[in-house]
């Protein structure tokens, strides 16, 4: 294969060396930071429904405890490499840090593809995993999750094993759990209200009374309807929304200059999101194509449904209205698009920080399963706005006092935290 | 399937009329049942019966106060209380053997005004008759029984070494049936010249069946001419100088085995008679069957040939022609199971119409899964439908009757023409009326059914030819059939007609045009099937439903084989199961690798899952679509076996229904998870389908509902390609630089014709690029040209796991909308050092894959013996700058050929072949493949044992017909597929002819063997289909070669002795003896 191939990991080091220059970070804690701290490589055997016996590949990655347990998903993915696992450890250790949550990151997987499994031998993967692992991970070392291609099914056979092995109930070893079974309340919203906390914040920081504002919303999964409810609560008008038909193949937006109605829109929306045109124009929407959500004469976008959809093509049709968008969606700017952003001074909470209540949910989820002992919902959600409100004024503060960029901000904070809690423990 | 109703039920006006009519029979009808009932009661003497029949006859009748009967029996008299005579009567007769033997008399002892007969009503006189024809045959079946009995005892009474046993039988037989005993003479007569008596022969001379008969039928009593005494003396003469003959030969023993076989078929020949006989109508073989049936009541043995020939005739007549068809079914159905399928089938007087395609396949396949030995009891729950017949000639009736006959014709009209007219010509139909007996015939039907919903599903005799590519031109309709029964009749006999008409629809027609079939004589029966299911609310379908086939042609892993088949499941009615979904996705099954799911991520599982349910609406009477949250929403309570069928999604997992599921507010997702974990449903279907394309030899796919209780099996066929995909034929010699690629691992069966570009990015620039920017640009450049090219006319190819999730660097970063439009996807796996990737198998939107009906195809270019012209995909002008000139930048990775332009006007086709697990990517000009739905051509087929036993036959045959001293041959030998049991439907019979003759024998004896293998060509042909030209492959070979083993090997291909088999030739026949 050639050298010179797209290699995930190498671009983790570049985006951290840039942010190291910036910085100015000693050798020691770059040399320390650029690799995983500890890497586990294993086999797991697993008697096949066929009678056969199949070697499986599986992997740990912890790329940092300084802060804490390390915490990242179990990927099951049929051609993983341990370049994939330990670019996405490195960034599960800046995401916890950005969010300053006592955690680290780190990340693991089984070369497998799920697909050309039965959920028996699923299983048996799943259980193998641990059995090889047990004495490396745990609930005060490091916390898996479900990732791609595994869903809380396995994190509780996973879970059920780790403690037949251990002797004990340790809910806290893995979060995702469903609602009774360890899990957390609130995590739903999470999400889609972290985003708006963290908007909340801007708009102060911004001067802007969030009462007399509009926003318009890329998507209508459950991160766009939590975040509009949330908005609308603080008395902001959501007056756009696009959603994804199924049958058409094409996404279309549906406008109502006098607000959309959540509830109203709720009820003709499938369960994947998907508005139904017909109806939604009987209650009095315009159905617009899908890209007009961009083009709105909006105060805030909120671009909440996949990556890269402001890009170098459409971000000139946003109109100058526009003075904040919150990155609800992973990646949803292109690096193009980012530059044009940043020189038109649009204020841009960056993904990792916009959406971040996932990950504090799943804090929360450890903290109470450790605890043994669970909150409600409103004390979740209590919490939530508390950490995501601190987590943005130490980002926007930073980005004040140094004249950065916000997504430069968040990474630089993030590693900066990461470095000093390696000082402080006399790693470096 | 069609999912219409028929519209505007219009209201008959002499439908009051029927239904009064009908009362009155059903008066008539109970008191035959009641009489039935007596005749079954074994303690009863003929007298007390006929005491019982006198009293309960009049009640029959429209005046049952003033009606007496007397019925007069050998000498005696049975009465109604106060019976007298009276000019107001009917009569009828009592027979046996053809004689009177009483008769029965009903009188009204007061004069009553005139009707249609006398005072009687013409039904009545019908009831009358029928029930002295059956009172005739009860007297029949109990002096029959008497004589067996006295012939048990004898028996008994013999030590069965006693010379003189079988002529009291004889003499016995004598004095009570004489018919049957000539028959038997005849017959023993026969026995002895095949035994080759020659003094048989001379009394074969004197033996004139024209005597026999003539004889038969002055007993008979038909004949106005006395009988000629002198006659029968001579045929008794006759017989017993047969008999003394017998003796002589034959042992005490043998006489009377065959004595006592031939008696038993005697009883019974009217049946052979009856069902052999071409020109028997429906009425006959129904009434021969009746008449079995009632003189056997416990079943008399017809033996085992004459059984399995009864049952090819009944199979042929009901059926089809098709050989092959009846060569499968008689060793399934029994004489009983068409006695039962009578009982439900409509039809004009006289018929001779059939069921059709449809039928015929249900209820053979049905009756295969009743001889399968079930030691899990997986069948035991196996059912089909409740199901009325209409015979294919009463469309033609129907036609005639309201002089529609010029519809015939519709056929030849341009076909642009009969599509204008077809709603008319719908609505002319359904304003026709049906003939009274069918309207009688779907009357009873319905009242057979109760307030059921109804399936009227057309069979048409064409299936039969083509395959099932033909089935689904015609329409099948339900009908809701509520409300009273005449508004039911009313709704029933509109349906039938409307698809009736569909048969004149320009669909089916424009389909046999371009097959060249117009000219056949197109009939269609019709089925009425009551819908397998439940009430659910004031909706009625079944629990689930769906389809099912023997080949997998939809793998969605490489762990999958092709015969690990497939399940296409819904809930509700089967429709959404049928046919590709353009807005939603059944569940798919491996039965072979059940645990293998399509969908594997609970979001995905979620998001393929059934949103939609196919129902009957009861109170408006109509065929619906529902959302399946809102019906569970509503009447999740009712539902059936719903903890089988729904899972429920509680944000993060799906977990099996519960008590204490809240049907308002929980998120119920079908998965039939249920049903695949905790039932033996799987298991059952995967043996069905392993049984029946053993015993049909043939692949075969199956229709089936579920109401909860009972599994239904509702149709079985040979697996049809027309809906998914034929196996692809390919050419014989295509110039090598036009060969895109092949491959030989993974395939399923496809074609993809005359496309006109390729997409193709190229797997190792795809690699070598560093951006995840730029990787994620290539999946957006597919996007674009998804929009910009011709839909369905470009394929994509490409490396690794298109759409993956998680690792972009493994294929292709799309999702379906950026490949919608494509008319394949082709995966390419390059080897990378020593490992080769694995691919996706379009996991990421196969269920849409499959519902939009795009091919995939995997690809192993560094595989051994594959061709991958890389040269063709890399090298060819790039038209991507065209097209997309704000891409140019990527050309080097994503290239963009246009086919015809740069291969002067030759396309891309992709041909997969399954069967063959092989496929071919190559170019070809415009329109040279066709898509060939009939390919494989999907009939039952003849198991390969039958092939090579017929050759066998044959071979021998031939040598023991072959004259070795005229032609100098000393000896003939097999080999080849016959030898060793391969032979196919088109194979040769080879011959090696040890040859020691002149030149001019030679040629004499080629001459025969051309003579030979033309007319079992034919023959062949007549079996199979295949004509080949001639079937003989006959090779000469000197006495030397035939003593040289290496000469064998080497020339013929043979090793060894045991290659070869000797026949015998008729001069060692001759020798031998």
């Amino acid at each position: 294969m050639s050298e010179k191939s797209f290699n995930a990991f190498e671009m983790a080091q570049k985006q951290f060396d840039k942010v190291a220059d910036m910085i100015g970070l000693d050798q020691a804690t770059r040399d320390l930071l650029r690799n995983p701290l500890r890497e586990y490589h294993f086999s797991i055997p697993v008697r096949m429904d066929d009678g056969t016996v199949k070697i499986f590949r599986g992997f740990r990655v912890q790329h940092n405890d300084a802060r804490g347990p390390a915490k990242g998903g179990i990927r099951f993915h049929p051609q993983e490499t341990i370049d994939t696992v330990r670019a996405l450890s490195m960034w599960m250790t800046w995401k916890t840090a950005v969010a300053d949550l006592p955690l680290g990151g780190g990340k693991g997987g089984v070369v497998c593809d799920p697909h050309n499994l039965s959920a028996r031998e699923q299983e048996q993967i799943s259980r193998g995993w641990i059995r090889q692992i047990y004495k490396n991970v745990g609930p005060f070392a490091d916390v898996p999750a479900p990732d791609v291609m595994t869903n809380a099914q396995h994190m509780l056979w996973i879970l059920d094993e780790y403690e037949t092995l251990t002797g004990g109930h340790f809910p806290g070893f893995i979060t995702g759990k469903p609602v009774g079974m360890g899990g957390s309340l609130g995590r739903t919203e999470a999400t889609g209200y972290g985003v708006i906390f963290t908007v909340r914040e801007a708009m102060k920081h911004l001067n802007m009374d969030i009462a007399q504002t509009t926003a318009s919303v890329q998507g209508f999964g459950n991160v766009a309807q939590y975040a509009i409810d949330k908005f609308t609560q603080l008395g902001g008008k959501v007056i756009c929304v696009s959603s994804w038909d199924q049958n058409d193949q094409t996404s279309y937006a549906f406008r109502k200059k006098d607000g959309v109605n959540l509830d109203e829109l709720k009820g003709i929306t499938d369960r994947f999101g998907g508005i139904d045109k017909e109806k939604a124009t009987a209650l009095g929407y315009e159905v617009l194509p899908g890209d007009a959500w961009i083009e709105q004469e909006v105060d805030v976008l909120l671009p909440c449904a996949l990556e890269n959809q402001i890009t170098a093509e459409n971000v000139d049709k946003i109109k100058s209205s526009v003075k904040l968008i919150a990155e609800g969606a992973n990646g949803p700017t292109t690096p193009e698009a980012d530059a044009v952003l940043e020189k038109r001074g649009i204020y841009v909470i960056p993904d990792f920080l916009a959406n971040a209540g996932g990950v504090t949910c799943s804090y929360f989820e450890q903290v109470q399963s450790n605890m043994n002992f669970y909150w409600t919902k409103e004390e979740v959600l209590k919490r939530l706005d508390d950490k995501m409100t601190s987590a943005f004024w130490s980002v926007a503060n930073l980005a004040d006092n140094r004249k950065l960029y916000m997504r430069d901000a968040a990474y630089i904070i993030a590693i900066e935290r990461v470095a000093q809690a390696c000082k402080d423990r006399g790693w470096v | 399937m069609d999912k219409i109703f028929p519209q505007n039920p219009r209201q008959p006006e002499n439908l009051d009329k029927l239904i009064n009519t009908l009362e009155e029979r059903v008066k008539e009808l109970n008191i035959l049942y009641e009489i039935e009932e007596l005749l079954h009661e074994p303690d009863l003497s003929l007298d007390e019966i006929f005491e019982r029949i006198v009293n309960l006859l009049p009640t029959a009748f429209q005046f049952p106060e003033i009606c007496k009967v007397k019925i007069t029996y050998q000498e005696k008299e049975f009465t109604t209380k106060d019976f007298k005579d009276s000019p107001w009567a009917l009569t009828a007769d009592l027979y046996f053997q053809e004689r009177a033997i009483g008769h029965i008399r009903v009188c009204y002892i007061e004069e009553k005004p005139m009707s249609e007969v006398g005072p009687f009503l013409r039904d009545e006189k019908q009831t009358l008759n029928t029930l002295a024809q059956r009172l005739s045959y009860h007297i029949m079946y109990l002096k029959l029984k008497q004589i067996f009995d006295k012939w048990e005892t004898t028996k008994h009474s013999f030590s069965g070494q006693r010379p003189g046993e079988w002529k009291i039988i004889l003499e016995l037989l004598k004095r009570t049936d004489p018919d049957v005993y000539f028959r038997i003479s005849r017959k023993m007569l026969n026995h002895l010249v095949w035994e080759g008596i020659a003094e048989a022969n001379d009394l074969l001379q004197r033996f004139n069946p024209y005597v026999v008969m003539e004889q038969e039928e002055n007993l008979l009593g038909e004949a106005n001419a006395p009988i000629k005494k002198k006659e029968s003396t001579d045929i008794n003469q006759l017989a017993k100088e047969i008999f003394n003959l017998a003796a002589k030969y034959l042992t005490n023993g043998e006489i009377l085995e065959r004595i006592q076989r031939w008696m038993q078929e005697d009883k019974t020949s009217f049946l052979v008679r009856t069902t052999s006989d071409s020109n028997s109508s429906l009425t006959d073989i129904n009434e021969a069957l009746r008449r079995y049936y009632q003189i056997n009541p416990e079943g008399m043995q017809l033996s085992p040939s004459t059984l399995i020939g009864v049952r090819a005739s009944l199979i042929r007549r009901f059926f089809t022609d098709q050989l092959e068809f009846i060569n499968i079914a008689k060793n399934y159905v029994r004489v009983r199971d068409f006695y039962k399928l009578l009982q439900r089938m409509i039809f004009p007087i006289g018929s001779h119409g059939k069921l059709g395609g449809k039928s015929a396949g249900v209820f053979l396949a049905y009756h295969i899964l009743q001889t399968i030995e079930d030691s899990q009891e997986l069948l035991s729950d196996v059912k089909i439908p409740k199901t009325w017949h209409i015979t294919s000639d009463a469309m033609i009736y129907f036609m005639h009757y309201n002089n529609l006959d010029e519809m015939l014709e519709q056929k030849y009209k341009p076909i642009n023409e009969v599509r204008k007219e077809y709603p008319h010509v719908v609505q002319l139909f359904k304003n026709s009326y049906f003939p009274p007996e069918i309207v009688k015939g779907i009357a009873m039907a319905l009242d057979d059914f109760g307030e059921r919903p109804l399936i009227v599903r057309s069979s048409s005799l064409l299936e039969d030819r083509l395959g099932s590519a033909f089935s689904g031109k015609y329409k099948s309709l339900f009908i809701a059939n509520q409300g009273s029964k005449a508004e039911r009749l009313e709704a029933l006999c509109d349906a039938i007609a409307e698809v009736y008409a569909s048969t004149i629809g320009p669909d089916p027609i424009e389909y046999r045009a371009e097959r060249g079939l117009l000219d056949f004589h197109e009939e269609m029966g019709i089925m009425i099937q009551e819908v397998v299911g439940q009430k659910v609310g004031h909706y009625f379908m079944p629990a689930f439903a769906g389809v099912a086939f023997s080949n997998n042609e939809f793998r969605w892993s490489p762990r999958i084989r092709r015969e690990d088949g497939l399940i296409r499941l819904v809930p509700g009615l089967g429709t959404r199961a049928v046919d590709r979904l353009s807005d939603d996705y059944p569940v798919m099954i491996a039965p072979g690798q059940p645990n293998l799911r399509t969908n594997v991520d609970v979001r995905d599982i979620i998001r393929y899952s059934p949103q939609k349910i196919d129902v009957i609406n009861l109170e408006t009477h109509q065929f619906e679509t529902l959302e399946i949250r809102e019906l569970l929403r509503e009447f999740g309570h009712e539902y059936p076996m719903l903890k089988e069928i729904v899972s429920v999604f509680d944000g993060s997992l799906l977990r099996p229904m519960g008590f204490n599921t809240d049907f308002k507010k929980d998120d119920l997702v079908v998965t039939f998870n249920g049903l695949l974990e905790q039932t033996k449903f799987v298991k059952q279907v995967n043996i069905i389908l392993k049984e029946l394309q053993n015993r049909l030899a043939t692949p075969v796919d199956i229709e089936f509902a579920h109401d909860g209780n009972h599994f239904f099996l509702l149709q079985c066929r040979p697996q049809s390609y027309s809906k998914f995909t034929a196996p692809a034929k390919f050419p014989e010699a295509v110039p090598e630089e036009n060969i895109i690629f092949t491959a030989n691992k993974y395939i399923t069966n496809g074609i993809v014709t005359d496309i006109q570009y390729i997409v193709y990015v190229d797997p190792e620039r795809y690699s070598q690029i560093e951006s995840a920017e730029e990787l994620k640009t290539i999946g957006r450049v597919i996007g674009e040209l998804n929009k910009a090219l011709p839909k369905k006319r470009f394929i994509l190819m490409g490396p690794g796991r298109w759409g993956s999730r998680g690792d972009i660097k493994l294929g292709v970063s799309v999702t379906y909308s950026d490949i919608n439009n494509t008319a394949a996807l082709i995966e390419i796996a390059r080897r990378k050092g020593n490992y080769v990737p694995d691919l996706s198998f379009g996991t990421h939107f196969f269920q849409d894959l499959v519902e939009s009906g795009i091919r995939y195809l995997p690809l192993y270019p560094d595989e051994q013996e594959v061709i991958f012209n890389e040269e063709f995909l890399a090298q060819s002008p790039n038209a991507l700058n065209e097209i997309l000139p704000a891409f140019g930048f990527l050309s080097e990775v994503i290239r963009l050929i246009d086919v015809p332009k740069i291969r002067s006007n030759l396309y891309f086709q992709l041909l997969m072949n399954g069967d063959l697990n092989k496929a071919m990517g190559i170019l070809m000009p415009h329109g040279s493949v066709q898509p060939d739905e009939d390919a494989g051509h999907a009939s039952f087929g003849i198991s390969y044992i039958d092939h090579r036993q017929w050759r066998m036959q044959m071979a021998e045959k031939i040598a023991s017909e072959l004259d070795a001293e005229r032609f100098g041959v000393k000896g003939i030998y097999i080999l080849g597929s016959t030898k060793t049991g391969t032979a196919k439907a088109g194979s040769d019979i080879d011959l090696l002819v040890h040859f020691a003759g002149t030149p001019e024998q030679r040629k004499e004896l080629e001459l025969w063997f051309e003579g030979w293998s033309l007319c079992l060509d034919e023959m062949n042909y007549l079996r199979t289909g295949f004509k080949t030209g001639g079937l003989l492959d006959v090779r000469f070979i000197t006495d030397e070669e035939l003593a040289n083993e290496e000469v064998l090997a080497e020339k013929y291909n043979i090793t060894g002795r045991e290659g070869i088999e000797r026949l015998l030739l008729k001069n060692d026949i001759n020798t031998t003896e």
